[in-house]
């Protein structure tokens, strides 16, 4: 606090001026009085010595608490005012001046505050405005984003340099990120996707620089589609097909590129499957062929053949021709097999089905179905088409068969099974019946589907009888597997615009440069940082305390990324202090079958890799990083900067940097604090509002911030 | 001495009338079922011409024709594939390996017997 210091000197030098300015009149006095009255005043200050020191104690004490009172009434409220009143006008215009001190400086302070609710009128009005006018284009975008997110591709938006501007929800699915489970390697592309990372960290760099080579020559020859693809590998061995397109601005030169990506694992399974069954399919029959027609040429150009010769050869015929049969007959029914593993059954309501059929019943057979029971909520799996297809195809079997044109229908559910029961007064189809009717392809009268009721039956899991109720009523039940519908195959999110501005893409980052090792003069507001905090067992790293929590979040281009977080528990390998679980609320159990340090700290080190780490009282975590580095094989080298150092340095008339009152002071508002991910969101927010005070004091990049941080009182404290 | 030729496939069906096909144009025929078989019948009787089918067990037909042509001795064996592949790049691969022909499953019996007479005429 140099105020202190400052007040202290000010004390002194006003007291040390007049004391000289004291003693030079005196002893212009006592050059001009004669020794007589010289020795006369001697004697009298003498006897009067204890009067004259108390006057002058109480002159000097009189001096001092009038410069303390002047100082603290007027001088250091002035110095807050005008602290405070750049926070009014930089980041919280909400913030409202309160201080004692003079009549005067307070009556200044109610007037600025005044200025401050006008101002902060004004703000929100001139903000309502903007919002208005961006919200139209906010709304596209948010459309432009759950569009993206639904995509079946994968999309990766990159600028020249290969920086991801934008991608979708399936490419984090597409390329999983399990970077640093097998230990830290150097040169290993880190896995993860993320708005300014490298495009390179998660495909090949040779794969994208070739295809964009590619892409050049062809725009270069003038050709319209200049797509180039490759194929990669994913880390979960999944074979992905790319489509590597160029994007081009007004001028036609390349300003970046679009990765389209496609799982194509099943795909190529599944076609390599079917050449294997057309290959076989092919030899098969020529070697048949080519036996027969030896065979019947021999016997046509020989007609004088021997008889043992023409059995023979009339035998190889016969043999060879019921290979032919047999092998195109395999064939089919594999390919059908292969058709049916194609073929998707969806989640659907049985009562649904029930309806389906009743109209189509009535429409197509003119029957009537008449519900008499439905259970409402049972969930079956099934290619609804084919399903409801097939049960009308068995109503109309069952209306010829029983001459009836009303059927009652039961829809019920029995534990794991849904059951349609259809029911008429009359005896059970026979089961020789209904295996006939098995046999047929699904044919009404208008639409035919090139599958037997059985297939489709067979293919839902399904089973078929007929057989009579107690009552003496026969009835026709359809058995089909029940689901919860929790267990659905991947049935697509329902498209909910998002509330606030989507993190997937910032197009800010086109006309970013590159970042480098040497980012020490950049501007701050133009770079990456990690945001990030750990929780501990206790406060004492070299004495045994372990880090069992690491939450972090990416700040690019001024803004948090909540989508893209590292919030990992860690397994410390001792026991949490009760006192420790107080503050965060972690215990012992929660941390067993968590990841060791080990495993969690090269995963970090990954999500940190080339930006600057940001945390509140970053020495204590940073410390805490450090000492556990051996054996991981990774360094933490970022720069790395404290929100607390930058509030000393932005607030040095406040004593107290702690979040909550940072917080409170700049209006942020926490959520979860003491979780790690919590607190780092809160300490990330800070941050970005600390950034446009630390450039009215001129601090605008890496630099400064890290030589401003060093001067502060603060960051003498070492742990 | 009748010209002598070695059959090999692993399917009777298209030996027997191969068989019957070959000696009624006068040639002497040999049988092998198998690619081992057929290394060992070249060995000790050593063909004229030798119709090999491609789709053999263990020693496929492409095996055999590099064995052949490795040893300088069997330089005057005439070797004709039988595929059912059929594909070009499979017939490229025996003709790379050193066999004088190939003849695609099915065939007619013409085409076979014409190879056959057209490659055991007298070199030039």
């Amino acid at each position: 606090m140099n105020r202190i210091k400052t007040f202290w000197l000010f004390v002194a030098v006003t007291v040390g001026f007049m004391l000289m300015v004291i003693a030079t009149l005196a002893w212009l006095f006592w050059q001009q009085l004669q020794p007589e009255a010289q020795r006369y005043l001697i004697e009298l200050t003498r006897q009067n010595l204890v009067y004259l020191f108390t006057a002058a104690v109480v002159l000097l004490a009189g001096l001092g608490f009038g410069i303390d009172w002047l100082f603290r009434l007027y001088i250091l409220p002035l110095d807050k005012i005008t602290e405070e009143t750049r926070l009014i006008h930089s980041v919280n215009p909400s913030h409202r001046i309160h201080l004692e001190g003079s009549e005067d400086v307070v009556r200044l302070a109610e007037a600025i505050n005044e200025s401050a609710e006008r101002y902060e009128a004004l703000h929100r009005n001139v903000h309502q405005k903007i919002e208005n006018a961006r919200a139209e284009t906010e709304e596209e975008k948010r459309i432009l984003s759950v569009v993206m997110a639904e995509l079946p591709e994968g999309i990766l938006i990159c600028n020249t340099e290969g920086r991801i501007l934008l991608y979708n929800r399936r490419v984090r699915e597409l390329l999983a990120e399990d970077a640093g489970n097998n230990g830290y390697r150097e040169n290993e592309p880190s896995g993860y996707v993320g708005l300014g990372r490298s495009v390179f960290s998660v495909i090949d760099k040779h794969l994208v620089v070739h295809a964009l080579d590619e892409i050049a020559e062809k725009l270069e020859r003038g050709e319209t589609d200049a797509a180039s693809y490759f194929v990669v590998i994913s880390r979960y061995q999944r074979m992905l097909k790319v489509e590597a397109v160029p994007v081009l601005n007004h001028l036609r030169e390349f300003t970046g590129f679009i990765l389209i990506l496609n799982d194509v694992t099943r795909q190529l399974e599944s076609d390599t499957r079917l050449d294997g069954l057309l290959r076989s399919l092919r030899r098969g029959t020529r070697s048949s062929l080519a036996s027969i027609r030896a065979a019947i040429e021999a016997i046509i150009d020989f007609p004088q053949m021997d008889s043992e010769h023409l059995q023979k050869f009339k035998e190889i015929i016969h043999k060879e021709s019921i290979n032919i049969g047999r092998l195109v007959e395999n064939t089919t029914a594999d390919y059908a097999a292969q058709l049916r593993s194609r073929w998707p059954l969806i989640q659907m309501m049985a009562r649904d089905v029930v309806e389906a059929v009743y109209r189509k019943a009535d429409e197509k057979l003119e029957t009537r179905i008449q519900v008499l029971r439905c259970d409402s909520d049972s969930w079956i799996q099934a290619d609804s088409y084919s399903l409801i297809s097939a049960i009308v195809f068995l109503l109309q079997k069952l209306r010829q068969r029983t001459e009836c044109r009303r059927f009652d229908c039961l829809l019920t559910c029995n534990g794991r099974f849904v059951k349609f029961d259809f029911v008429w007064a009359g005896k059970p189809v026979p089961m020789e019946t209904l295996k006939g009717w098995e046999e047929h392809r699904i044919d009404l009268k208008d639409e035919s589907l090139p599958l037997t009721l059985k297939e489709v039956i067979g293919h839902h899991d399904g089973e078929l009888w007929s057989h009579k109720y107690d009552d003496g009523r026969a009835y026709l039940r359809l058995l089909l597997p029940r689901i919860e519908t929790g267990e659905a195959t991947r049935i697509r999110e329902l498209a909910i615009l998002p509330k606030s501005r989507p993190e997937f893409f910032d197009f800010d980052l086109f006309n970013q440069p590159g970042q480098t090792p040497e980012i020490d003069n950049r501007p701050l507001t133009e770079m990456t940082f990690t945001v990030f905090d750990t929780e501990t067992t206790g406060l004492d790293p070299r004495g045994g305390d372990e880090i069992i929590s690491i939450g972090a979040m990416r700040i690019v281009n001024g803004r948090l990324l909540h989508n893209e977080t590292f919030d990992q528990l860690v397994d410390p390998g001792r026991d949490v202090p009760p006192e420790s679980t107080r503050v965060h609320g972690i215990t012992t159990e929660m941390l067993q079958g968590q990841p060791t340090l080990a495993k969690v700290l090269p995963q970090f080190f990954r999500f940190a890799e080339e930006t600057v780490l940001v945390a509140h009282n970053a020495a204590f975590d940073m410390r805490m990083l450090q000492l556990k580095e051996s054996g991981t094989g990774v360094r933490f080298t970022n720069p790395v900067l404290d929100t607390l150092l930058l509030s000393a340095v932005v607030h040095p008339g406040h004593k107290n940097h702690d979040v909550e009152q940072i917080a409170a002071r700049l209006g942020v508002s926490i959520v979860g604090r003491h979780t790690a991910l919590g607190d780092a969101i809160a300490t990330g927010e800070i941050f970005l509002k600390l950034l446009p005070l630390l450039e009215q004091q001129g601090i605008t990049t890496l630099r400064e911030a890290r030589a401003a941080c060093r001067k502060t009182y603060y960051s003498r404290l070492k742990y | 001495m009748p010209e002598k030729i070695l059959i090999v496939d692993d399917e009777p069906s298209i030996i027997v009338p191969l068989q019957f096909l070959m000696e009624q144009n006068g040639y002497a025929v040999l049988v092998a079922f198998s690619g081992e078989e057929a290394m060992e019948t070249i060995g000790m009787h050593h063909p004229d011409l030798v119709l090999l089918d491609i789709m053999l067990p263990v020693i496929d037909g492409f095996e055999v024709c590099q064995r052949v042509r490795e040893n300088p001795e069997f330089n005057d064996i005439r070797i004709i594939l039988l595929t059912a592949v059929g594909s070009e790049a499979n017939i490229a691969k025996g003709m790379g390996l050193g066999a004088d022909a190939y003849i695609t499953k099915p065939f007619s019996n013409s085409e076979v017997i014409g190879k056959v007479k057209e490659l055991l005429e007298p070199r030039v």
